[in-house]
């Protein structure tokens, strides 16, 4: 079983360690505060304290070794730098997502070696910015998000050889084959854009494409293999 | 009788469409301060001032031909118009008197002519007795023959400036803040000048001293020894004379320095509300204005956002460090308590507002803010940040249109970085990038000829529109993922939700729309 953990028992690792709880993973937190740390326990989550002081307890915790993904937290901007440096130097693999809190630490942070920033005030900002610029798409966004437990968004990348390498987007229907709807398309190797589905449009899928699907959770599973088939 | 009068007149008044058109056209060319006229008139008002007061100078020593007089009649009729212009618009005393009568009928008493009347002339007289009022009857009343001897008043019209300089208006209110002050310091100096010059001519008045000849010697002579300008030509001879001067040149310059520190003093307290009644003013004339409620990094960040797109914002903080910052940046702010009904009131109501954001790090204060928006103004937008997630239902009941939770955003990138199914908000990054493509809502309007009628019928195939879902009668908990496109008749107020090129969605809209045309 894949292994995450989160240094940082903060707002975001909160949030984080939720919506982990039901997923296939085996979760653990770690934080420099006791106070913290009593608080993730109290909420049912695996947790210890650490002061850091030690490279041996990333190697207690299972970096280098079962540990898939490593988020960092916590308040503090050094610590987060400092945890993820170091557990960069042990596992050379690891996906290390580290939070943010000026936008000016981005750089410093992947020079560290985390994988991916994240800055819940831009993160927050970028929101109200699209509700103030886009508020009709904002409007049916946030309608998805309410019904959310009916129908599901799902990423897929699509691999050399499958189905769906090479296919025009002219030729795909999944509303009637399969009850799921193709928003478009991610080229995330590429420049990042998204690609709206349209029949209208020529577009062929190559591998590494990202398909970025909607439908129930139970025709997106089925789906899922679809894709993942190779010919 | 004559009070029915008075009272059925206002009523014709206040039904009559042309006078209170005429009425509406000269408060905006006169008073009324968003009005783009009024800025054309204070400009042609600046002018006259200028032109009449230059004429009246140079007409001194020397004489100009008669075509001049006409240029001085036709800005006094300018100033006259002016006058009964903002005579006429100071009140409505239309509005008054109704008011009068329907409290009366609701008493059941006969409306009484003295209280109309007093109504009116309390009214008008406070008009009249206003210190801009008065300056403008000055810069009139020169050219009446009979007041020809205050032809030196026109030189008051200058005053008329006031009116139109903001900063100068602000000035002299600092100073009046200075009043206790001001006061003591008056007191001060008449006392100084009163004593000093009773000595000077105690001693030197009886004909010691050739120049002091009268009382009016001696206190002239005080007031050029105490304001430290001392011309020199009354010098005082004996002694003790020489012993008072001495003390009122000392006296003179503690009351000089006095009234310097207690001009700078207030100067320095009050420049910032003044720069920020400044802005305020500015923030008025803007419409369709966006109120960023907070200053931290989100608040920065947004407003960087939004200053790239040229939206017009005003950026509100109580932190005077993150509000120099807004000021660095040369964005609109204000640094202010936003919890205070005063400060929402001058900010959001009584401007043209169209969002407000609210995104301090106080969840109780950004509550406050809502509410007490929400209380006056329901169908203003406004979007709240949430700092902790059981708040979010409560912004939600207060009817905040948009909550933002960052910190859960941050979770469900973070999940769908390691690889599990993603959430819509993960996502809307990228269905919210600018392209020909959106996702939008479709709304069946009731009475619509569509209704009854199934997707393709809509022809949102042909113009490769995708139908993701549909909200039965608008319904959210109604709601059809996929609709067969020729088995689902459509209802009143179903929302259909739509993936495509944004203006063949909008030609859909349009041709649903047109039909109530």
């Amino acid at each position: 079983m894949k292994k995450v953990v989160i240094f940082g028992y903060t707002k975001s690792g909160k949030e984080i360690a939720k919506l982990l709880k039901d997923g296939d993973f085996e979760l653990e937190i770690i934080d420099e505060d006791p106070m913290q740390v009593a608080d993730a326990n109290i909420d049912g989550y695996f947790a210890r304290h650490t002061t850091l002081d030690d490279d041996k307890i990333f190697e207690d915790i299972g970096i280098g070794d079962n540990v898939d993904a490593l988020f960092c937290t916590s308040n503090n901007d050094s610590l987060n730098l400092f945890v993820t440096l170091s557990a960069r130097n042990i596992d050379k693999n690891l996906k290390i997502l580290t939070e943010i809190k000026k936008m000016e630490d981005e750089k410093k942070m992947i020079l560290a070696g985390a994988n991916r920033t994240i800055s819940p005030h831009s993160v927050g900002a970028a929101k109200a910015y699209r509700m103030i610029n886009k508020p009709r798409v904002s409007r049916v966004l946030d309608i998805f998000s309410k019904i959310e437990n009916k129908i599901s968004i799902i990423e897929l990348e699509v691999r050399k050889g499958s189905l769906y390498d090479g296919k025009n987007f002219k030729n795909i229907n999944l509303s009637s084959s399969n009850d799921l709807i193709l928003l478009g398309l991610l080229d995330i190797k590429r420049s990042n854009e998204f690609i709206f589905f349209s029949r209208g449009v020529s577009h062929k899928i190559r591998p590494g494409d990202t398909m970025v699907v909607l439908g129930s959770k139970k025709n997106l599973k089925k789906f899922k293999i679809e894709v993942d088939t190779i010919k | 009788m004559l009070a029915r009068l008075i009272i059925s007149f206002a009523y014709f008044l206040d039904s009559n469409k042309i006078y209170k058109k005429v009425k509406g056209f000269v408060y905006d060319l006169l008073d009324n301060p968003r009005s783009s006229m009024k800025s054309y008139f204070d400009v042609l008002i600046i002018g006259l001032v200028l032109l009449t007061v230059a004429i009246f100078i140079y007409d001194i020593s020397n004489h100009l031909p008669y075509q001049f007089g006409l240029i001085e009649d036709f800005a006094v009729s300018v100033f006259i118009f002016e006058w009964i212009g903002r005579f006429w618009t100071s009140a409505n005393i239309r509005l008054l008197i109704i008011r009068y009568h329907k409290k009366m009928l609701e008493l059941d008493q006969e409306p009484k002519l003295s209280k109309i009347l007093k109504i009116i002339i309390k009214q008008k007289i406070r008009y009249i007795l206003s210190p801009m009022a008065i300056i403008d009857l000055l810069a009139i009343l020169p050219v009446y023959r009979p007041f020809r001897v205050l032809r030196i008043f026109l030189i008051f019209r200058l005053f008329k400036f006031f009116r139109y300089t903001k900063s100068l208006n602000s000035f002299f209110k600092v100073l009046s803040d200075k009043k206790f002050e001001f006061e003591f310091l008056f007191i001060l100096g008449v006392f100084t000048v009163f004593l000093s010059s009773t000595i000077m001519y105690t001693f030197e008045g009886v004909g010691n001293n050739p120049h002091i000849n009268s009382y009016m010697d001696a206190i002239y002579w005080s007031i050029i020894t105490i304001s430290t300008v001392g011309y020199g030509d009354i010098t005082p001879v004996t002694m003790m004379g020489k012993i008072v001067t001495a003390f009122l040149v000392g006296g003179g310059f503690m009351i000089l320095v006095l009234a310097t520190s207690i001009v700078t003093n207030a100067l320095s307290q009050k420049i910032d509300i003044i720069k920020e009644n400044k802005l305020l003013a500015e923030a008025h004339k803007l419409t369709r204005l966006i109120v960023i409620i907070g200053f931290g990094r989100m608040g920065q960040i947004l407003a960087e956002d939004l200053h790239k797109d040229q939206k017009r914002f005003i950026v509100v903080d109580i932190n005077k460090e993150n509000i120099a910052k807004a000021g660095h940046q040369g964005y609109l702010h204000m640094q202010a308590d936003a919890s205070n009904y005063a400060i929402i009131n001058s900010l959001v109501f009584e401007n043209n507002v169209e969002k407000v954001i609210v995104l301090t790090e106080n969840d109780a204060l950004n509550l406050s803010i809502l509410l007490t928006i929400k209380a006056q103004e329901k169908n203003l937008d406004v979007i709240v940040r949430a700092n902790s997630y059981n708040n979010i239902k409560k912004f939600k009941i207060a009817k905040a249109d948009h909550v933002i939770f960052p910190y859960e955003t941050v979770a469900e990138v973070a999940v769908e970085y390691i690889g599990n199914s993603v959430k819509f908000d993960a996502i809307d990054n990228i269905l919210i990038q600018e392209s020909d493509f959106t996702i939008d809502g479709i709304d069946i309007l009731e009475g619509s000829s569509f209704i009854g009628s199934c997707i393709d019928d809509l022809g949102l195939d042909d113009l490769n529109i995708t139908t993701i879902a549909i909200l039965k009668n608008g319904n959210i908990r109604n709601f059809i993922f996929n609709p067969d496109h020729d088995e689902y008749e459509f209802e009143a107020n179903d929302t259909l939700i739509v993936v495509g090129k944004v203006e063949y969605i909008n030609k859909i809209g349009n041709e649903i729309r047109r039909q109530f045309a």
